[in-house]
């Protein structure tokens, strides 16, 4: 019995060694992928084809000397591309020009050109939701550029740029620029039965002062955040601005910070600017002659950061005047917003359709059809609540001391 | 079986046979048809599956010294017996194709892609048999371990996604009327079969046989606990058209779980954990599996039966794993109808039959 | 049939003092530390006697007061005077009446006078008497109590085992004075003779369990026990098993405890390790130290120790598992870290692993074998090669340096040397098949270990209880040690449900001001009457207690009231 055990065993222990070891890849064979550009080229035969771009961090250089002497060629990224019909081949012929195996989980950042995005990106959210190597943290982003050349353009203080675009991404909340979008919301968004989807815009530009020639100016681009590109099934159908985007964040994230620039009072030539803290906007759906409507409530705590004005904080009355500048100047750039979307754009991103379905769940299974154009003619009415708490450090305004005779 | 085991084990030992299956495979199921009820089918299952279970012990708790077979065996005879055993024997073979999609689909497609199948059959019924040996009183122990397990990667999974969730998601209840949460309850009703038909072999040795009852429904209650968590964040935080989307739709939800910026993709240490307990829950299987395997040829230690147990079930488990789409249409139809079947039909059966029959109980006590 | 050795010691002793010295000098034939003295007794006639004994074993100084009570005494003549007629009682005489020895032992057959000479002892034959003496004289060199090597502490007594098994017994003795703490001794060995002691406190310790000890130590036969392990492979429940099931401890203290928790002690002669049965798993990972210091302080250090172990068990497994398979599981900047590390190295993961944790367990051993001051100088040298020359030669990864050194110190973290041994075995197939499969092999084999631990009991006690079987009431004392005024019963081990303490959480005395004084006398009774019943109930335990304080309380509250009122 006791050999027939060992026997089995030593025959159970060949089989397990032999066969494995498959899937077995190194770190180091590996060629770590940190942003992913995707462009529409257009092949000699006239068909349009896919160029994919790999931003690859080279290690050794990426991290500097850790012990073991290795090839410092001074550039910690390597960028390859490749074009063809679908993304998968263009990968593969990636990987025939590559010495190491190239692996995707790592990226930062996916990078889709606009020409691309405006022709559909199924394929695309298909393909790197089906990888299972891949993140689903990963931002993905569309740009007016060429996302090779984005992807390959060395910005920010980080040594590999998926890194700087990733920090980007991160501490967006206080700027606002664009909306996190990662793998997980694009999925969530396109699969959506109300929701469409949107995603965060990079752009090239020019704000770099080389350390060299000063003189040029600003001539080195870095990627910055853009505002929003607005899709209508998978195509892209428009984009909104920075400062739109900020309004379009109220719907859909939680926003840490804003700004709100208001007009003196005693001269329209000079301004004070307002932090805008703890924004909240609560949605409230409602059904009237088969239309959908929607009451937006937005409450806000400002804070005055910079003015040119004289303004102190003794006076109730002045203080009133101005949470109603802040106000109206609030509401101008949500109608904006709104307005760009709901009769430019005609898709519902504000996921206005969800919170509907939330509340009139019967309703909603007469408009889900055709929810967009619903959604296009649906009454919105704003209220804004703004709440003027304190001048930061200072309580009586800065005037000069220097009294002029007038 | 001369071992007995503890009400608490035997509260981890429903647990950890219901879990593995009902978090991930079963709510996408659930999900392709009720989308955001999940969590009501799931809720309805359980409750449909407290009844059974007051059905079961009642129908143990007459004998409560003999499991199922041999209670067919007072009270039809030996060859009655056999027959039991033997579809006894043949569901639990049948039940070893969900439970090793549940454990291939978890590691391979999300960990070993380019693994062949054979090599996590092999681990499987390798690391399965060698528990069996051991005997109902180990694996009742280990299964402790998977509680264990089961709690710490719920804690993690909690941690890593309540930031995302979204209530809204869950809101419309009842979006596609209320019958079909109850229909698709059923996906999770095949769940807790596995659980009922292992109770069935496995009650008789559990102790102190007055709170079988009351252990069965803390059982029960704390496996809806734990379960019913999943459904809820995986529509709040993935939405129910993503969850159908996906396969294992568990694993979609532990890989999007985060701690910071940081810590993201930890789904490796959830997927130890969750190994734990899948890997009882094969234990569990084949030892069933090997008891009825033993009973069907009147052998009173299970052991030599592990051995021609494991191959059958192993062989199963593969053909039915080899196949994504085999897979999931035995899954979603055909396991569902006969694990039914085969569970309410038993338990009914001896339920029944047990008022006819009371001379005969009241002679073999 | 019997050898001629044999036939030899089942001998009588003779009255023939020739032939008793005949027979005894060829057992003990060629040994020069044998010491033959001869001597006469002075009483009216003289009587010529022999001693033997062995130098170095003995006692100088008793084998002079001896020799010099059997010569000198003159009233030892009044000890003959009623058996003037026969020497053959002589030597009974002599051990009642004469000599100052505390333990004198009349023998009469050759075995046991040879068994006292091999131990120790000396043998007086006495010319005509067909009765020997067996004086004590155990002696030699012994070392002193020390602080013990292998289990230090920072605060608690600093005394450790020694070699000698009476000074060991002594120091238990020394902690335990309870009547009921019993040494039951018995002989193993067929050739070293070595004394075993079994202790255990009776009325503690679970029925049957010293029965199970002593059918398992009567079983052995052997020709030597040279140290404790002998003992401990000999009766172990899973001899196979790379986990330990019997513990040893260089700790009197240790043993103590143990011993007040219903444990069995098994004390060899010769070794400063005592071995303690029943344990389990968890009692590896405790140290005194748990105990001596603050309760949260205790249970702080014994969470460290737990990571230690999670740590030297797993670390070097899930670090090749994540960079050899599942590289898309490790942060972005830390797997850039890694891969930058790893960029120059020849060699895989796997491979490296086991090369560097073979490196540090060469570097330990040659440090531990070495004399003391070389030890240092292959400690410097090794830190050196590995540490510096080999990272910068491109052999080994900085990051695998790293995860060995964690592991190796983690394993020192773990308080008992043999357990952390077999922690460390268990590493290396959990390393193998994670380097081979993965994931999948770390879980796999990660199951099985958990089985093989799980299946193992040791002297009927699940190995890893209270985990798993889980026991509520052993909580107190496994992942939070509890202050003592919490841990008021002893561990299931032990025999009934013993309260073990009854001390009540300490409080503060009621300040007067706060109270006036009438209720402040009130609860001092109250207190008081508590006290007495508690003791009544002790085994009501404290709940209980409580309730009946409360109840003292309110009626004699009341009662001071009416009294007020009247």
């Amino acid at each position: 019995m006791a050999r027939y055990f060992w026997r089995t065993g030593f025959m159970l222990a060949c089989l397990l060694i032999l066969t494995s070891c498959v899937g077995k890849r190194e770190i180091d064979d590996l060629a770590m992928v940190m942003g992913v550009g995707l462009d529409l080229v257009e092949a000699e035969n006239g068909e349009q084809h896919v160029k994919v771009t790999a931003q690859i961090a080279r290690p050794a250089d990426a991290r500097g000397q850790t012990g073991a002497p290795s090839g410092q060629t001074g550039e910690p990224i390597w960028t390859i591309s490749a074009t063809d019909k679908s993304i998968f081949g263009a990968i593969r012929k990636l990987g025939s020009a590559s010495s190491r195996r190239i692996f995707w989980a790592h990226s930062y950042v996916i990078v889709i050109n606009e020409d691309l995005a405006k022709n559909g990106i199924k394929d695309i959210i298909d393909f790197f939701i089906r990888n299972p190597e891949l993140r689903m943290r990963t931002w993905v982003a569309v740009t007016p550029d060429n996302a090779s050349e984005l992807v390959s353009s060395l910005t920010g203080l980080e040594v590999i740029p998926g890194q700087s675009i990733d920090g980007l991404f991160r501490y967006s909340k206080i700027t606002r620029s664009a909306p996190r979008t990662q793998m997980i919301d694009l999925h969530a968004a396109y699969l959506s039965d109300s929701t469409e989807l949107y995603l965060a815009r990079l752009k090239l530009e020019s704000n770099e002062i080389s350390n060299k020639q000063p003189e040029q100016g600003e001539k080195q681009k870095n990627i910055t955040l853009a505002g929003t590109g607005v899709f209508k099934g998978d195509k892209l159908i428009g984009t909104l601005s920075a400062k739109e985007t900020r309004s379009l964040l109220l719907f859909v994230e939680d926003v840490k910070s804003g700004v709100g620039i208001v007009k003196c009072q005693d001269d329209e030539s000079k301004f004070s600017t307002f932090e805008l803290v703890h924004e909240t906007l609560k949605v409230t759906p409602d059904y009237k002659n088969g239309k959908p409507e929607f009451t937006l409530t937005v409450r806000t705590t400002a804070k005055l950061v910079e003015t040119d004005c004289t303004i102190g904080f003794d006076d109730d009355d002045k203080i009133a005047e101005l949470e109603t500048d802040i106000e109206n100047e609030l509401k101008s750039d949500v109608t904006n917003m709104l307005d760009k979307v709901q009769n430019e754009f005609g898709v519902d991103i504000l996921e206005a359709g969800n919170v509907f379905n939330n509340e009139h769940p019967s309703e909603w299974k007469e408009l889900r059809n055709n929810w967009n154009s619903h959604f296009e003619k649906a009454a919105i009415h704003l209220n804004m609540d703004v709440k003027l708490k304190s001048g930061a450090l200072l309580f009586k305004p800065t005037t000069s001391g220097k009294k002029v005779d007038q | 079986m001369k071992y007995k085991i503890t009400n608490g084990m035997y509260m981890a030992l429903i647990i950890n046979m219901l879990y593995p299956k009902a978090i991930g495979i079963t709510q996408g199921s659930i999900a392709r048809e009720v989308g955001s009820d999940m969590w009501i089918s799931t809720l309805v299952a359980t409750l449909l599956a407290l009844l059974i279970f007051w059905l079961l012990v009642v129908v143990i708790q007459r004998i409560p010294e003999l499991d199922i077979i041999d209670h067919s065996k007072v009270l039809f005879g030996p060859l009655f017996s056999k027959l039991v055993s033997l579809i006894m024997f043949i569901y639990f073979v049948l039940s070893f194709g969900p439970i090793m999609v549940t454990f291939v689909y978890h590691l391979k497609d999300f960990f070993l892609p380019d693994a062949p199948v054979i090599l996590f059959i092999v681990v499987a019924v390798i690391v399965g048999s060698y528990a069996v040996y051991f005997g109902i009183e180990v694996i009742a122990r280990i299964s402790l371990i998977g509680l264990f397990c089961i709690i710490l990667l719920n804690t993690l999974l909690i941690i890593g996604s309540l930031e995302d969730f979204d209530i809204r998601e869950l809101l419309p209840v009842f979006e596609f009327g209320i019958t079909s949460p109850i229909l698709a309850s059923r996906h999770h009703l095949a769940d807790w079969s596995i659980v009922m038909m292992m109770c069935l072999v496995i009650l008789p040795t559990v102790n102190n046989d007055e709170g079988w009852r009351r252990s069965s429904m803390f059982g029960v209650i704390f496996s809806l606990i734990f379960v019913v968590m999943w459904p809820i964040l995986e529509t709040g935080v993935l939405t129910s058209q993503v969850t159908s989307q996906y396969l294992v739709a568990c694993m979609q939800m532990a890989r999007s779980a985060h701690i910071g910026f940081f810590l993201h993709r930890y789904e490796m240490v959830m997927i130890a954990f969750f190994g734990i307990s899948v890997l009882t829950q094969i234990t569990i299987a084949l030892l069933c599996a090997s008891v009825c395997f033993s009973k069907l040829f009147g052998s009173k230690k299970y052991h030599p039966a592990i051995l021609p147990s494991a191959i059958i079930m192993g062989a199963y488990g593969y053909w039915v794993v080899l196949n994504h789409n085999r897979a999931m249409g035995i899954l979603e139809n055909s396991w569902v109808t006969y694990s039914l079947s085969i569970t309410l039909g038993i338990i009914g059966f001896m339920w029944i039959i047990g008022f006819f029959m009371k001379k005969k109980i009241k002679n073999a006590k | 049939m019997p050898t001629n050795l044999e036939l030899k010691m089942k001998q009588q002793l003779s009255e023939n003092i020739d032939a008793n010295i005949n027979t005894i000098n060829s057992l003990l034939e060629d040994n020069d530390d044998l010491v033959i003295r001869t001597f006469y007794l002075q009483f009216q006639q003289e009587i010529k006697c022999i001693m033997f004994y062995l130098e170095g074993i003995v006692n100088a100084n008793k084998i002079d007061s001896t020799l010099h009570d059997l010569m000198s005494y003159r009233s030892a003549n009044k000890a003959t005077e009623n058996q003037e007629s026969s020497n053959k009682e002589l030597a009974e005489s002599i051990q009642k009446h004469l000599s100052h020895n505390s333990s004198v032992m009349v023998c009469s057959n050759i075995r046991d006078g040879i068994t006292a000479i091999l131990n120790g002892d000396c043998l007086c034959i006495i010319d005509q008497s067909d009765q020997g003496l067996c004086v004590s004289s155990k002696g030699g060199d012994k070392r002193a109590v020390e602080e013990p090597m292998s289990e230090q502490v920072v605060r608690g007594p600093r005394d450790g085992f020694t070699e000698d098994i009476r000074t060991n017994t002594a120091l238990v003795r020394r902690r335990i004075k309870d009547v009921r703490l019993k040494m039951e001794g018995l002989k193993v060995g067929t050739s070293t003779q070595t004394t075993i002691n079994i202790s255990y406190i009776s009325g503690v310790v679970k029925k049957g369990l010293v029965e199970e000890v002593k059918q398992r130590l009567n079983k052995i036969n052997i020709d030597g026990i040279l140290e404790s392990n002998y003992i401990e492979e000999l009766i172990r429940d899973a001899p196979y098993s790379p986990f330990s099931t019997v513990m040893n401890t260089e700790r009197p203290d240790k043993v103590a405890a143990a011993l007040l928790e219903g444990r069995v002690a098994i004390f060899v002669d010769n070794t400063p390790f005592v071995l303690v049965v029943p344990v389990n798993f968890w009692d590896f990972l405790q140290a005194s130290d748990d105990y001596y210091l603050h309760y949260l302080t205790g249970t702080f250090i014994r969470w460290v120790r737990y990571v230690a172990f999670i740590i030297s068990l797993t670390l070097p497994s899930i670090y090749v598992l994540l960079t050899s398979f599942h590289q898309e599981m490790i942060p972005t900047a830390l797997a850039l870290t890694i891969a930058s590390g790893r960029e120059v190295i020849p060699f895989p993961v796997l491979f490296e692993a086991i090369v560097m944790e073979i490196i540090f367990e060469l570097m330990r051993e040659a440090g531990l074998r070495m004399p003391k001051p070389i030890g240092q100088a292959v400690s410097i040298v090794g830190s050196l090669i590995i540490g510096q020359a080999a990272v910068q030669a491109g052999v080994v990864s900085p990051f695998m340096v790293i995860i060995v050194a964690l592991t190796g110190i983690s394993s020192f973290a773990i308080p008992n040397f043999s357990a952390a041994y077999s922690i460390r075995l268990t590493r290396f197939p959990l390393l193998i098949a994670s380097g081979t499969l993965g994931l999948l092999g770390f879980i796999g084999m990660f199951f099985i270990l958990a089985i093989h631990a799980v299946s193992i009991r040791s002297f009927g006690e699940s190995y890893l209880a209270p985990a798993t079987p889980f026991k509520p009431s052993d909580q107190k004392d496994f992942v939070v040690r509890f202050p003592w005024w919490g841990m008021n019963r002893r561990p299931q081990l032990a025999s009934g449900k013993g309260v073990r303490q009854a001390t009540k959480k300490p409080t503060p005395p009621q300040e007067e001001e706060n109270s006036n004084k009438g209720s402040s006398s009130v609860i001092e009774a109250g207190k008081y009457i508590s006290h007495e019943k508690a003791d009544d109930n002790s085994k009501r335990g404290r709940k209980q207690r409580k309730t009946i304080k409360l109840a003292d309380l309110v009626a004699s509250k009341n009662k001071n009231d009416q009294d007020n009122r009247k």
